[in-house]
């Protein structure tokens, strides 16, 4: 999915998917239970004592001699503990191997194949989820005479109701991953069904496939557990249930023998908590937005880093231009910086004066820092993500100058969207699906003029669409009702709902078609007009700015390497980047570009400055 | 609308579904479950004539000449007039009886335990995946245990520390036995008390996991741009986690109901047993332990479509929350 | 010059989900064409125009639903089906999803040299794989066993085109090849294909919404809207003299860098009257067909 974030979390190493989860205390944790919980249901059968030897010590409380205590017979709770759980392990890992194999014959097989198959596949694992599993297994352990009731007839058992919930995870994974275009791919290499299945589709699977295992396993050994307890398990079985079950027939509880019924369901928890914990690492691979945060100390967090240097109002920028009068917004040396453990430079010294009314766009390619720019004039930037240096200021209409950067919570609230909104790239994600329309242009004004009356918003707000194009009845659609097109306008009419002084526009047209972009600038240039705010509008577009914008600011590096008015930039461009990107789009009705079928050689890249980095390198590093 | 004909026919089909279960699972075991029973009932004197006979045998299968779809047709037949034939355990009230006198305590038990697991679960997880990297982070790791723990296990704890030790509330049984139930405060009341630890057994058993996949769920969801676009507009944080992100956060939970109640039916089946509550589990387990096949079957069917009807209630639901399944679904 | 591979009346319906009556949605509608070795044809049009269900048929991941896609041997004849991905293969839009992020670079080249038979044992497969690599201007050391997310945008789409050329293609599609990389290094990728197409004499579809790259890339245009080719001609004559209202509103919304001020005084037109949708300009024949004809 593209991620407005996406030039935010651009610092992050490029991990890629991983294989194997990432060493953590979690998994530390869990690993060591899973190993100690493990062992002993190994190993602890060969150390303990006869579990079944009756002494004429009836519940004895720990000791020396029996570490556990004993039972009501006289038993060693310890060594049956120890039978126990290798009894409850055994059967919970064959009943979770048997289930995943199920599960993912009715999920992947089913999903991948497609058509009947898998509607009958789906059909039937959603039966067997909503028809409750213990109930029946209880029905089906009462059928069978307890003498045919042997281990695997309930390992199969408990394996035949328990698959389904799994297989619906893996077949809704495995129907986003096969329409996946390297699966597409592999097809039209040629590979065999079974080989685009097992090869390319699996690998990619295992995260969510071991993850779906843990949980079977889990399951298995509570279900188990719960039908020992009631006297419906294996017949001569030993399990963490049946020592319950003998524990609560001995009456432990009236009784006060703790050591009895404790330590098995200790076990339980404990090892299920183990896989818990593998898991939360297993989740982290499938769903990286997962992983831990580090925490921060409160008090660190709330402190705003303060500009290393501030100016005056009016004062001189370094670079000599005179603080124009008309300026609406002012930047001065803005830096920010990723702390992470590779602190990213992503914005460095960025010095920028947007004036009333303009139209200034912000060039540059992915990674330039052009996105967490934006961010930070609204302080819309997370940690990792600060502010280093430099001031933000925005020249309010009637006069006052406010420090963006000394805003606290408040007051921050109060100055997004009121003074400067933002539209954001993908209209499809930024509505919030779930709203209707009128809902989200409602709670703008709400917020911000909790003293408008319920009519006079709603006249506002049909008001807003009237002015983008869009059909006031509209209001009562939600965003998934709407084309594309429709949702920016919707976008746009929210960012002016309060008629702001500067909109932020952050590739708002990238996503759309041509025609449709033409159609929406068409609508903002006549707004901007109309209104008179400023835009500050942030593109990889060149061309598009050249025809709409005022002036022009190319970003490179978390630079800006040059600005000019669009004339300028389009006549005589000073900077070599600036030049190279100019080159890099084709003219529409010119000549330039023909050189692509005239068969200039694209090696011819090693001729161009070095400034501008081959694909490969920071400036042109794409990032998802 | 096509999506609640669509929901409609999913849970018919898996009401017949569980109904065929219910017919073929005493015919593909071993053992003739009729004579068992037609033995137990005659130890107790009871005289059994050929049509009851008939009755179990459509119920249970066994020695008769008629053809499978036969008897299936007339199986379902029964069932659908509410005919689970005659309890064992009970002679010679019909299971349907022992049905409705065991039903309202398991669904009010359940019924309120889950709803307030739910609640808890998921504002706990909302606000633990809004707050992530403060101290809240801890909570996670401590409800995988919570989660980890057999029902009973805890249950037995509870009792020995609540009932046993501090004496705050009753060890067993559903209510006083020297009220007589009725709709006055005295029974309600101790019915309250009664209620109190198989309650907290399933709400501390069950919250974890409500609490795991709504903070999950959370953690996503305000990565999304449209909460971002929230925080651009400006709003109170409060309007940000409620409608922005725990809006959409708590779909998938939703969804997942189904996976979820099973886990908590299986749950309280066991918990009624260790508290000897007088629910439709306890029942149920009883019926085991005696042979009582009829009531058995009837009890299984009871809790398939208890259910399912609740699956379908959260289904109808989803529609509600969930603007897009209407036209997409 | 000889004819590869002839598109005839290709139409694909979709069955839309909804209803009792099941609506259709005609995505590709009796779309013919010819591609021919050594020249490129591009397929123009917004998004759901159809051009990438055709690439998608065209790659046989769908089937049409009438139509016929003929495929010739060099010598004319006409190849069977179970041959048909030796000769057709195809470069995805996105590199990032296009790349089994599991595999290795080494793999996704090798599969098809070895399921095509063009590689016996291991090392010729890591030979040849190397010499791919090479013609796509990746001879990096060890490139091949890296793995996808170690390569930049640039580097994994000259990989996707590597493994199209792997089998020994005649025919490539690429569906949309540059328009999800970085502006500075689309006509790199752009230059590379064109290098290829004339070093190895392919035919080539391109398909894009960008009538600029359209127009320098390939020789021949076909502008789809909504499943329907609506103008064909050499490249130039269709960018430069477009005949048909929708041609002429793309070209009129395209930004172009040397266009400055343009955006003002564009019409308000966005969309066009269903008579003219319903027609077709053909630059070879210099006639209309359609609707406003009959």
């Amino acid at each position: 999915m593209t991620n407005l974030n996406a030039d935010l979390a651009a610092p992050r190493p490029r991990s890629g998917r991983r294989v194997l989860p990432r060493w953590s205390p979690k998994l530390a944790i869990g690993v060591g239970i899973i190993v100690v919980i493990g062992l002993w249901g190994l190993a602890g059968p060969v150390l303990v004592g006869d579990p079944d030897a009756i002494r004429d010590i009836g519940l004895t409380a720990p000791s020396g001699s029996h570490l556990l205590g004993t039972t009501q017979t006289g038993q060693d709770v310890l060594a049956q503990l120890a039978y126990a759980t290798r009894g409850s392990l055994s059967i919970g890992v064959l009943v979770g191997i048997m289930a995943t194999l199920l599960s993912a014959l009715f999920g992947i097989v089913g999903s991948y194949v497609g058509g009947l198959v898998d509607e009958a596949f789906s059909l039937l694992s959603n039966l067997m989820l909503v028809i409750p599993g213990l109930p029946l297994v209880i029905v089906i352990s009462a059928f069978v005479p307890a003498s045919a009731r042997g281990s695997w007839t309930i390992a199969v058992v408990l394996a035949i109701t328990g698959w389904a919930g799994s297989a619906r995870v893996l077949r809704a994974q495995t129907l986003s991953l096969r329409n996946r275009d390297y699966i597409q791919a592999a097809r039209v290499a040629g590979e065999k069904r079974w080989r685009v299945i097992g090869v390319e589709l699996l690998p990619n699977l295992l995260p969510l496939l071991a993850s779906q295992f843990v949980f079977t396993v889990i399951g298995a050994i509570l279900s188990e557990t719960g039908l020992s307890f009631l006297g419906l398990g294996a017949a001569n079985s030993a399990t963490l249930g049946t020592m319950l079950n003998y524990a609560q027939n001995g009456f432990a509880l009236q009784r006060g023998a703790w050591w009895w019924f404790v330590p098995p369901g200790l076990i339980i928890a404990l090892f299920g908590c183990g896989l818990a914990l593998v898991n939360f690492s297993i989740d982290e691979i499938i769903n990286p937005r997962l992983r831990d945060i580090p925490r921060r100390e409160r008090g660190n967090r709330r402190r705003e880093p303060r500009p290393a240097e501030r100016l005056d109002d009016g004062a001189v920028l370094d670079d000599g231009a005179v603080l124009d009068n008309g300026a609406v917004l002012t930047v001065r040396h803005l830096s920010v910086t990723y702390r992470t453990e590779n602190p990213v430079h992503a914005v460095r010294d960025v010095s920028l004066v947007l004036r009333r009314g303009e139209i200034l766009g912000l060039v540059g390619e992915s990674g330039c820092g052009k996105t967490t720019l934006a961010y930070a004039i609204n302080r819309l930037h997370r940690p990792p993500a600060e502010v280093t240096s430099g001031s933000i200021t925005l020249h309010d209409r009637d006069g006052d100058d406010l420090d963006v950067l000394a805003f606290d919570r408040d007051e921050l609230r109060a100055f997004r969207w009121d003074r400067l909104s933002m539209v954001f790239q993908g209209a499809m994600n930024a509505l919030n699906p779930v709203l209707t329309i009128r809902a989200q242009l409602d709670d703008v004004l709400t917020t911000h003029r909790p003293a408008m009356s319920r009519g006079e918003r709603h006249e506002r707000c049909a008001e807003a669409l009237r002015l983008v194009g869009v059909d006031p009845r509209r209001l009562k659609a939600y965003p998934h009702e709407l084309s594309g097109g429709m949702r920016q306008r919707v976008m746009i009419a929210m960012a002016l709902l309060l008629e702001p002084q500067v909109v932020l526009l952050d590739e708002p047209t990238t996503a759309l078609d041509v025609v449709v972009q033409r159609g929406i600038l068409r609508e903002l240039l006549r707004l901007r007009t109309a209104l008179g705010f400023a835009v500050l509008f942030i593109t990889h577009d060149l061309p598009l700015m050249l025809e709409v914008s005022d002036r022009i600011a190319v970003m490179r590096d978390g630079r800006i390497v040059e600005e000019a008015t669009a004339e300028q930039i389009a006549a005589e461009p000073r900077h070599p980047y600036t030049r190279h990107l100019l080159d890099s789009f084709p003219s529409l009705l010119g000549e330039r570009g023909a050189f692509i079928r005239a068969g200039e050689d694209e090696r011819g890249e090693a001729a161009r400055p070095p400034a501008a980095a081959p694909d490969g390198g920071i400036a042109a590093e794409e990032v998802r | 609308m096509r999506y609640y004909l669509r929901k409609l026919a999913f849970y018919a089909a898996a009401l017949w579904g569980a109904l065929t279960l219910n017919f073929f699972i005493p015919r593909m075991m071993p053992g003739n479950p009729v004579d068992i029973l037609l033995a137990k009932l005659q130890q107790r004197g009871a005289n059994v004539g050929p049509s009851a006979r008939r009755a179990y045998e459509l119920l249970l299968g066994g020695n008769t000449d008629e053809s499978l779809i036969h008897q299936y047709f007339a199986y379902l037949g029964n069932m659908l007039h509410g005919d689970f034939g005659v309890s064992v355990s009970h002679y010679p009230t019909p299971v349907a009886t022992v049905i409705t006198a065991s039903l309202p305590w398991t669904v009010a038990l359940v019924g309120i335990a889950t709803l307030l697991a739910v609640l808890v679960g998921t504002g706990l997880g909302m606000v633990a995946g809004w707050r992530r990297g403060t101290w809240l982070d801890a909570l996670v790791p401590a409800t995988t245990v919570l989660a980890a723990v057999p029902y009973f296990w805890l249950a037995l704890i509870l009792v020995a520390v609540f009932a046993t030790k501090l004496g705050w509330f009753p060890l067993l049984g559903g209510y006083d036995v020297a009220l007589s139930p009725g709709w006055n405060g005295a029974f309600l009341s101790s019915a309250l008390r009664y209620g109190v630890l198989p309650a907290l057994t399933i709400v501390i058993s069950s919250a974890g996991g409500w609490l795991l996949g709504m903070r999950n769920m959370m953690v996503s969801t305000l990565a999304e741009d449209h909460v971002l676009t929230a925080r651009a507009k400006g709003l109170t944080d409060r309007r940000i986690m409620v409608w922005y992100a725990a809006r959409n956060a708590v779909l998938p939970s939703v969804a997942g109901f189904a996976i979820s109640l099973g886990f908590i039916v299986a749950g309280s089946i066991v918990t009624e047993q260790v508290f000897s509550y007088p629910g439709i589990g306890s029942q149920l387990l009883e019926a085991v332990q005696n042979d009582d096949y009829a009531l058995m079957q009837g009890i299984f069917l009871v809790i398939t479509v208890a259910v399912l009807g609740a699956n379908l209630l959260v289904d109808l639901l989803y529609a509600l929350v969930d603007p897009r399944v209407k036209t997409t679904g | 010059m000889s004819a590869i591979l002839e598109v005839h009346d290709l139409t694909k319906d979709y069955r839309l989900r909804g209803g009792l009556r099941r609506p259709v949605l005609r995505a590709v509608d009796q779309v013919s064409f010819t591609l021919t070795e050594g020249r490129t044809l591009a397929l123009v049009g917004e998004s759901g125009s159809g051009k990438s269900t055709i690439a998608r048929i065209l790659a046989r991941l769908e089937k049409p639903t009438a139509g016929r896609v003929v495929l010739r041997a060099p010598d004319g004849t006409q190849v069977p089906g179970r041959f048909y991905r030796d000769y057709v293969q195809m470069v995805f839009q996105d590199p990032f999803a296009s790349l089994n992020p599991f595999h290795t670079i080494a793999h996704h080249i090798a599969r098809p040299l070895r399921l095509h038979g063009r590689a016996r044992d291991r090392a010729q497969t890591a030979l040849l794989v190397d010499q791919l690599l090479e013609r796509v201007s990746l001879a990096e050391p060890a490139l091949a066993r890296r793995r996808p997310h170690e390569l930049s945008g640039g580097q994994r789409q000259r990989v996707a085109i590597a493994r199209a050329l792997a089998p020994g293609a005649r025919v490539v599609v690429a569906d949309e090849p540059v328009s999800m990389l970085d502006v500075s290094i689309r006509l790199d990728v752009l230059k590379l294909l064109a290098r290829l197409q004339r070093e190895e004499n392919l035919a080539v579809l391109y398909i894009t919404h960008d009538l600029a790259t359209a127009r320098h890339f390939s020789d021949e245009i076909l502008v789809l809207y909504r499943g329907r080719v609506v103008e064909r001609g050499p490249a130039d004559e269709v960018i430069l003299a477009p005949r048909h209202p929708y041609t002429k509103l793309l070209a009129a919304a395209s930004p172009d860098p040397l266009a400055r001020g343009r955006a003002e005084q564009i019409g308000a037109e966005d969309e066009i009257d269903a008579a003219s949708a319903a027609t077709a300009y053909d630059h070879y024949t210099g006639r209309w067909t359609g609707l406003q004809a009959g």
